[in-house]
């Protein structure tokens, strides 16, 4: 008998609780930024060395969700906007600004970071750049040696001096190898852009009988590698270097390596604007970018995280100063007004 | 009636977003919309990747069927912890990521794989044998993926095959492959003919396992209308592909339809 005060009591209170819990939510909503980002290994390192000194700092909770380009596209198109930051190379960047998608970048209140720090032309508008990694030779050191192994692309498509199975990256990767396919033709690296299309596919024809296969996926070609089942390939250099970490008999060949970008931009139409804008200034300082350096190996664009990183470490990572010399600068701005056409080639190419 | 339910969450959230879809992406295109199609119905490219899909569904089915009648059948037979073992075996790796599975297999039919490996040690093969990366590869990893759609609905219908009609043949003296062959196999026809549509169709938008089992050339239809999404941010073109691709399905369907219907006619 007596305890039926207490369950009405309990009750109510839990009648309260419920009607509350939409305001609850919201209050929470607020601390919670949505962050497209590749997935894997790299969200560890981000939540490690950036997510969570950010939530400490900030009191914003980064929840990461994996997305394509055309996933986000969609929600443009839609009117259905569920990120607030997108955390993905410069390319897909490009396309979503040139759409309009993407809202610009507030500097002159950064906080945390300066707009000076980063790497020169790469702290633009709508889209700041975070880390450089790059394309580069891999060859298996059982297979190969430091002293004979292919030493540029014209090497890579010399398969008399070098026989193996190669693999390099197909089109789906969103990074097929037409550049590669240019120097080995004897372009130099300075004069690839504008890409004569039909000279690439040409040059390509000519080392298809050695590709079992190009790899979709920076998983599959780490696999293939791994597997032995190529022993020479083009990769991303973080996947090289986590195999080479785990013992696998692997080198980098740096020379003509392709540079390219990853970087953050902020979606219009985001539910937390004022928090996107924070996460970017913050993700855009020296010391949380020199912590997913050392891991990832993908060198900081901020400069000076530089200072905060070992020399020995920075030398294996790509974009720093030295492979700079070596490499070169994927061209987005070619790759956004041809994408269509290079992907229309492709599939005629490989089916013919 | 009971299905009316299904029905309409099927319509709510499959029909009516896709059809909302199109209808968005063919407005894009405007009056673009019949020289997009035109171009892609003459698109050489297009036309052999058809041809290659319907041809990949085929193999894959009758691969699916060699395997799967004789599990369904050996189902049909067990009992107790036997069949239970067995039906997991067939349902379990339905339930992992179709990507780890695949994974798996390149563990397993690699140059340097298990199988190989095996096969070089007894002395078989002098070379390791190409599994993977190629046609063989896509067969072998579709036919896996779609076993349990076919094993379980060849179960379903052995299941129904009355078993006293098969020992009343066998006590009219009928051997065992005649009763096989002329009692029990035109009984599980149906079930053989559900089986190998619902393989097939799955099959034709399958693009997962080509990608990281196929070849250079393995270039199924779904994954040209991936690449129109991710690669050429052309939805419209995407769509037009996507209906074209169902077009050919929906007429296979028929044909489908008119054979079977014709087999029951012959057999009536």
């Amino acid at each position: 008998m007596t305890t039926t005060p207490i369950t009405r009591r309990v009750a109510t209170i839990g009648l309260g609780l419920g009607l509350a819990a939409p305001w609850v939510r919201r209050a929470r909503a607020a601390t919670t930024l949505y962050v497209r980002t590749p997935g894997g290994v790299y969200d560890d390192i981000m939540r490690k060395s950036v997510y969570e000194p950010f939530l400490k700092e900030t009191g914003i909770a980064v929840v990461t969700v994996p997305s394509t380009i055309g996933k986000l596209l969609a929600m443009f198109k839609s009117g259905n906007v569920e990120l607030d930051v997108i955390d993905t190379a410069d390319g897909p960047l490009l396309t979503l600004d040139r759409l309009g998608a993407l809202e610009p970048i507030a500097y002159n209140k950064w906080k945390y970071g300066h707009k000076d720090e980063i790497l020169a032309g790469q702290a633009l508008p709508t889209r700041v750049a975070t880390y450089l990694y790059a394309t580069a030779m891999v060859y298996n050191t059982k297979a190969f040696s430091a002293d004979h192994h292919p030493r540029n692309w014209a090497e890579f498509w010399d398969t008399k001096t070098y026989p193996a199975q190669r693999s390099l990256p197909d089109l789906s990767s969103g990074e097929p190898p037409i550049e590669i396919a240019m120097l080995a033709d004897g372009v130099p690296m300075d004069k690839i852009y504008p890409i004569d299309l039909d000279r690439a596919f040409r040059s390509l024809s000519k080392i298809r009988e050695s590709i079992p296969k190009f790899w979709d996926t920076g998983a599959l070609s780490a696999q293939m590698m791994s597997d032995q089942e190529v022993t020479l390939a083009a990769m991303w250099n973080g996947r090289v270097q986590a195999l080479i970490d785990k013992n696998a008999p692997l080198a980098i060949e740096w020379n003509q390596n392709m540079i390219q970008l990853q970087a953050l931009g902020i979606f219009k139409g985001a539910k937390n604007p004022e928090a996107a804008q924070l996460f970017v200034d913050f993700a855009s300082t020296a010391a949380p970018q020199a912590g997913v350096a050392r891991e990832l190996r993908y060198a900081p664009a901020n400069q000076k995280a530089f200072d905060l990183i070992d020399p020995a470490l920075a030398a294996q990572m790509s974009g720093s100063p030295k492979y700079r010399e070596i490499g070169f600068f994927r061209q987005i701005g070619w790759w956004e007004d041809n994408r269509d056409r290079v992907n229309k080639a492709w599939s005629t190419w490989i089916l013919g | 009636m009971l299905i009316l339910p299904a029905l309409v969450l099927l319509a709510g959230v499959f029909v009516v977003p896709l059809g909302w879809f199109l209808i968005g992406a063919f407005r894009e295109l405007g009056e673009d919309l019949w020289p997009q199609t035109l171009a892609i119905l003459t698109s050489r490219a297009i036309r052999t990747s058809v041809v290659l899909t319907n041809w990949i569904a085929l193999t894959t089915t009758v691969a699916a069927l060699a395997l799967g009648y004789p599990i369904a059948y050996a189902l049909t037979r067990l009992k107790g912890l036997a069949f239970s073992c067995l039906i997991a075996c067939v349902v379990l790796p339905y339930f992992t990521s179709i990507i780890v599975r695949t994974y798996a297999w390149m563990v397993l039919l690699g140059r340097t794989g298990v199988i190989n490996q095996i096969l070089l040690d007894i002395g078989l093969v002098s070379q390791p044998l190409a599994l993977i990366y190629n046609r063989t590869g896509v067969i072998i990893g579709m036919t896996y993926v779609l076993l349990p759609y076919m094993v379980l609905t060849l179960y379903s219908a052995m299941k129904s095959v009355d078993k006293r009609v098969l020992q009343a043949a066998s006590g009219m003296g009928a051997g065992r492959l005649t009763v096989f062959l002329r009692v029990f196999l035109p009984q599980t026809l149906g079930g053989i003919a559900a089986g190998a549509l619902l393989v097939f169709i799955l099959s034709i938008g399958f693009f997962i396992t080509p990608a990281l089992m196929g070849g250079q050339t393995d270039l199924m239809a779904g994954m040209l209308v991936e690449r129109e999404v991710e690669i050429s941010n052309n939805f419209p073109v995407a769509g037009i592909m996507s209906v074209l691709l169902l077009a050919v399905t929906l007429i296979l369907y028929a044909v489908y339809l008119r054979v079977a219907d014709m087999r029951r006619l012959l057999t009536a």
